[in-house]
């Protein structure tokens, strides 16, 4: 081979290396730590602190308002960065970002509860040394130091997400959405099944009164041969989707589910020994009442499968007598076409309003290849803080808001002009209230809106919400009543044992969500045989995979002390 | 002249005569030099292979180990054939091999006479315009994606409100049938939705083989008295019948994978039992619940079947056509 060959193979070897390690390697900007003169209080260190978020593009929120990150520079000397991964399944996309090991700063997720599918994933990584340990940076903070009191977390962020007993103190996860006192469920909200308003009034009903599905099937039928059409003169559907699409939530069958509040279908018998649907009746008990329902043309066949547009359309037209699920903030409802309904009691026969003492909602967690972690730590806590949390929340002083002589932010009847004639353009501004979700990865915690703002949502006190739509669907509800009345649970899902029993094996996380998976299909079987092979083959699957010594470990949890919220 | 020869009418001498006799023997590396700027050419499409098809390759240890996110692909422990028979353990496995051979035999088999046909067809259109035109349309379908299909095929089919339900109501009938939902239905709409998305592009390589047929065939072809469709069946196919068994052959590669969008997009609970495939089943298990091993396991035994039967299948082509791969 001759020289100026080799020498050319040379260079394109070389360039190729220098292309792949510039691709890989993470973006290190200077660091400089040295706070500057002048500089607030606040000022944590000149860098930049990126952000991963395996979340869907609205709510990672990355496109952020030039203003409001000059703000943030300004006060912290923070550059906040956010990336966010595109795919249809946030926890795929969480275990492909995990596998490939080139994170952010920061990574942020959904986390509703431990019993969460990515709670697996999560544990996996911080038990591999994948995250650094928050614990120490948590304990000089103003915020998050709260999270290290012993009864500020409630009994699953805790136990199970953050403190667990095998990390001795370490923590590597952080839960969000923490409320600063228990038993506070912020904004008032009425979820659940809608019925509109003007059958009630033809039919004459209370639809406080239809607690049974039996009572449901014959409201239903009155409402077939009521011959009511929508807007467009069409005959409706009786019962149609969710709000936001097809899906099978429990609120239309809640009595023929077993389960209680958590809806992991798991629940005790009259025995008092843990059972898994499966191992019950009620899962074809729910196929018969499903296949009778679609039978008589009282549910629409795409229950299950709908796109949320046309959902959306249906609720706009009034097509539907009954919505599966939606809430009263709901803006296509403005008109209240539809008011609650029900709600179905649970499969015990209860039908109070259950409170969780605190729940979480999305976490997050620093990589540990990320330097000065402190840094990640201490910039959330500054956004977590008043200061932080009023910039998020409502902007920019001055430009969005002004301060009350409470010192509370009233909000500018402009910027609620055009949130409400220009949603795309108002979210531009960058801020919560505005539907700009950038902060709710670190700030949205220690949540308490009527003590820190003066009111329970954005804008309520100039738009005056106690005349809205909303709050008469709250007094329809009787929502003050029962809330009154409602009791107050702390405590674990039996879901968020199974990666301590399973560990990474993931057989029976698999089989559970298979047997959702299977109860759909069992609905659109061509009869109840069919249905119950089906449900025969996944009950098996689910034994195949321990599922019984699954339930005595979790009894076992349960007279250990653990409190189980079934 | 003394160290002059004549060889073959040719005045050589004799160092001439014996380096002929007598080659030097070139080096592999002399000989590349020699054509190193065709080596120069070649060398993108070989990095492209190394980077992009040899070296995941390694990845497929996977299959065999325990997965770790600290650990890596190579850092795991042993677990030998463990994923494997998870995967034949599983019930319904031989439901997902058999649902993906039947989708794949559809879109293989059965499809592959169609963009021929359309070949044949549009090389008889003489209009160019007419030609570009109709090429136009056909290709158009396949540059949407399978999302925006599906959404299509859900909006026309819906019970109700669908345009071909609201068509059945209109003439009397029930028109509350949800087509997307009936098992039954499952395999025919794949079959015409994957037809309508692809005949138009898969048509341009067949196409394309048929314009460099020799005219003077047809001609010669003419003057033994060929029709029209005598042409076609002792001309074009046999001029084309190369083209078509290299790219019947290059698809078998993929005969246990269905084609991953179309058919997840199209899945519902209705039609579970024939549309969840290999490919499915490893995004819902595999991917969605971090069980990279177990995905792998199942991968490497797609690929090895159709390294398999690309194999199996060239050979017989290479015996009975005198055409293969290699």
């Amino acid at each position: 081979m001759n020289a100026s060959f080799k020498r050319f193979l040379t260079t394109v070897l070389l360039v190729l290396t220098a292309i792949v390690a510039v691709g890989c390697s993470n973006k290190n900007s200077e660091i400089i730590t040295e706070k500057p003169e002048g500089a607030p209080d606040t000022w944590i260190a000149d860098r930049t602190i990126t952000g991963l978020v395996f979340q869907s593009a609205n709510d990672a929120g990355i496109d952020m308002n030039e203003e409001v990150l000059a703000y943030i520079k300004e006060r912290t000397g923070i550059t906040l960065e956010l990336q966010t991964v595109t795919n249809d399944n946030s926890t795929e996309a969480l275990a492909a970002g995990l596998a490939a090991g080139d994170l952010a700063d920061f990574v942020a997720f959904y986390l509703n509860n431990s019993g969460r599918p990515e709670m697996s994933l999560l544990l996996k990584a911080a038990n591999e040394g994948m995250f650094h340990d928050l614990t120490p940076l948590m304990q000089n903070t103003k915020v998050y130091s709260k999270y290290l009191e012993e009864d500020y977390l409630p009994a699953d962020t805790r136990d199970n997400i953050m403190f667990r007993e095998e990390w001795n103190g370490a923590s590597y996860l952080v839960h969000m959405a923490i409320n600063r006192n228990g038993g506070d469920v912020g904004r008032p909200t009425v979820g659940g099944l809608y019925i509109k308003k003007d059958i009630v009034d033809a039919l004459g009903i209370d639809p406080n009164e239809v607690n049974t599905s039996e009572e449901l099937v014959e409201l239903a039928q009155q409402m077939k041969s009521g011959n009511f059409v929508d807007d467009n003169g069409r005959p409706i559907t009786v019962i149609g989707p969710t709000a936001w699409g097809g899906s099978d939530r429990d609120w239309l069958y809640n009595d023929l589910v077993w389960t209680g509040v958590s809806g992991e279908k798991f629940m005790k018998d009259e025995n008092g020994k843990i059972l898994h649907e499966a191992q019950t009746n009620y899962g074809i008990e729910r196929v018969k009442f499903v296949q009778q329902l679609i039978s008589q043309g009282l549910m629409t066949p795409e229950y299950y499968t709908m796109e949320e547009t046309r959902a959306k359309e249906g609720i706009v037209n009034g097509s539907f007598g009954i919505v599966s699920d939606m809430h009263n903030y709901m803006p296509e409802n403005n008109d209240m076409t539809y008011i609650p309904l029900g709600p179905i009691s649970r499969v015990d026969g209860t039908n109070d309003m259950v409170v969780s003492y605190k729940s979480g909602y999305a976490g997050w967690a620093i990589p540990s290849t990320t330097e000065y972690p402190e840094h990640i730590m201490q910039f959330a806590d500054w956004l977590a803080s008043e200061e932080g949390k009023m910039l998020y929340f409502y902007g920019l002083e001055g430009r969005d808001y002004d301060l009350d002589e409470h010192g509370n932010p009233v909000v500018k009847q402009e910027v609620l002009d055009l949130k409400e004639s220009n949603p795309e353009e108002a979210k531009k501004l960058g801020f919560r209230g505005v539907g700009a979700y950038w902060g709710e990865h670190l700030a949205y915690t220690d949540m308490d809106n009527l003590g820190d703002f003066g009111e329970r949502s954005y804008g309520e006190s100039v738009t005056g919400e106690k005349a809205s739509a909303a709050t008469e669907i709250l007094d329809l509800y009787q929502y003050e009543e029962k809330f009154a009345n409602a009791r107050i649970i702390d405590g674990m899902t039996v879901q968020s044992f199974l990666y301590e029993f399973e560990g990474n094996d993931g057989g029976l996380s698999t089989a559970l969500s298979r047997y959702n998976d299977d109860v759909l299909r069992a609905y659109y079987a061509k009869s109840i045989e069919e249905a119950q092979v089906i449900l025969d083959e996944s009950r098996k699957n689910l034994e195949k995979n321990r599922l019984q010594e699954f339930l005595d470990f979790v009894e076992q949890k349960e007279s250990d002390g653990a409190t189980i919220k079934f | 002249m003394e160290n002059v020869v004549v060889h073959n009418g040719v005045l050589k001498t004799k160092e001439e005569l014996e380096k002929h006799y007598n080659p030097v023997k070139e080096t592999l590396w002399t000989k590349m030099n020699k054509h190193k700027i065709f080596y120069i050419m070649l060398f993108p499409c070989l990095a492209f292979f190394l980077i992009f098809s040899y070296w995941p390759m390694a990845g497929l240890i996977l299959a065999f180990k325990q997965y770790g996110f600290n650990t890596g692909i190579l850092g795991g422990d042993w677990v030998g054939f463990k994923y494997f028979e998870q995967f034949f353990n599983d019930p319904r496995s031989w439901l997902y091999v058999k649902n993906t051979i039947i989708i794949s035999i559809l879109k293989l088999f059965v499809y592959l006479p169609f963009p021929i046909l359309l070949a044949l067809m549009l090389n008889d259109v003489k209009n160019n315009k007419l030609r570009g035109a109709l090429q136009s349309i056909t290709y158009l379908p396949y540059f949407i994606s399978w999302v925006v299909v599906v959404g299509l095929m859900n909006r026309i089919l819906a019970p109700n409100t669908g345009m071909i339900n609201q068509a059945i109501e209109s003439f009397g009938g029930d028109g509350s049938k949800f087509f997307m939902m009936e098992e039954g239905l499952f395999l025919p709409l794949v079959f015409i939705s994957y037809l309508w998305k692809s005949i138009g592009w898969d048509s341009i390589i067949y196409f394309a083989a048929i314009v460099a047929i020799v005219p003077t065939l047809y001609e010669a072809a003419a003057i033994d008295g060929a029709g029209k469709l005598r042409q076609i069946w002792h001309v074009t196919l046999p001029g084309i019948s190369a083209t078509i068994i290299i790219l019947f052959i290059l698809s078998l590669g993929s005969i246990l994978s269905s084609g991953f969008d179309q058919v997840y997009l199209m899945q519902n609970p209705g039609n579970a039992n024939v549309s969840e495939t290999i490919d499915t089943y490893i995004v819902r298990t595999g991917l969605q619940g971090g069980q990279f091993g177990y995905a792998t396991a199942i991968g490497l035994m797609q690929g090895i079947a159709g390294l398999i039967i690309t194999i199996i299948v060239n050979k017989i082509t290479s015996k009975k056509f005198g055409t293969s791969l290699w």
